[in-house]
């Protein structure tokens, strides 16, 4: 079972050593809030230790695609498009 | 007249930093520092669960006291040879609030 890294760019490399920006691009992680997933490795975790100021961190099980990281964000769109009960049952079912 | 001559006013650019650090900022900094152990324990147990070891997070928890077991004193000041008391805020450190800095000279 291989697990992955979760990461998130919480606060910019402005102003540090060209080192810690050369470890965030290595990482993919251009701009503050921007997310990546890389498999866990010893390699990937003394990246993110290097930069472990400025990221935050979670161990997830599968790495999500850029949209459906953007889709979490998303907000309730308030509404909801009301159906004929036999189109439910039939999606139910079929699902 | 409206012009009030004060050092900041006065002479150009002239930025002071605060002798002492304020409350919020402590409380800001006790919060930085719990986030870095957060990160180095989430990278540590995933690391572990895949049965990886790495060295950087190994010497980080040799080296590196957590915040918990940090005293105030090392928290909030640093060791400076150039201060009188050889201890000068932590806040005036360059990025202080984007580099660990927790272990000092023993005795000081």
């Amino acid at each position: 079972m291989s697990s992955y890294f979760r990461v998130t760019l919480v606060r910019s490399a402005i102003g540090l050593p060209r080192r810690s920006s050369d470890v965030l691009k290595a990482l993919g992680l251009k701009k503050r809030m921007a997310t990546v997933f890389h498999p866990v490795s010893p390699s990937v975790a003394g990246q993110i230790m290097k930069v472990k100021e400025l990221v935050q961190v979670q161990e997830v099980d599968r790495s999500l695609t850029k949209q459906e990281v953007h889709l979490e964000r998303k907000p309730d769109p308030g509404y909801y498009i009301e159906r004929t009960s036999v189109a439910e049952f039939k999606e139910n079912t079929s699902a | 007249m409206m012009f009030k001559p004060s050092s900041p006013l006065f002479s150009g650019l002239l930025w002071k930093i605060p002798w002492r650090i304020s409350a919020p900022q402590k409380a800001r900094q006790r919060k930085r520092l719990r986030a870095v152990d957060r990160v180095v324990d989430t990278v540590s147990a995933a690391l572990q669960r895949n049965g990886f070891q790495a060295k950087a997070v190994e010497r980080w928890y040799q080296e590196m006291p957590r915040e918990e077991e940090m005293l105030p004193k090392d928290k909030y000041t640093i060791f400076d040879k150039k201060e009188k008391k050889y201890r000068k805020g932590i806040h005036k450190v360059p990025k202080w609030t984007r580099v660990s800095q927790r272990v000092n000279p023993p005795g000081f």
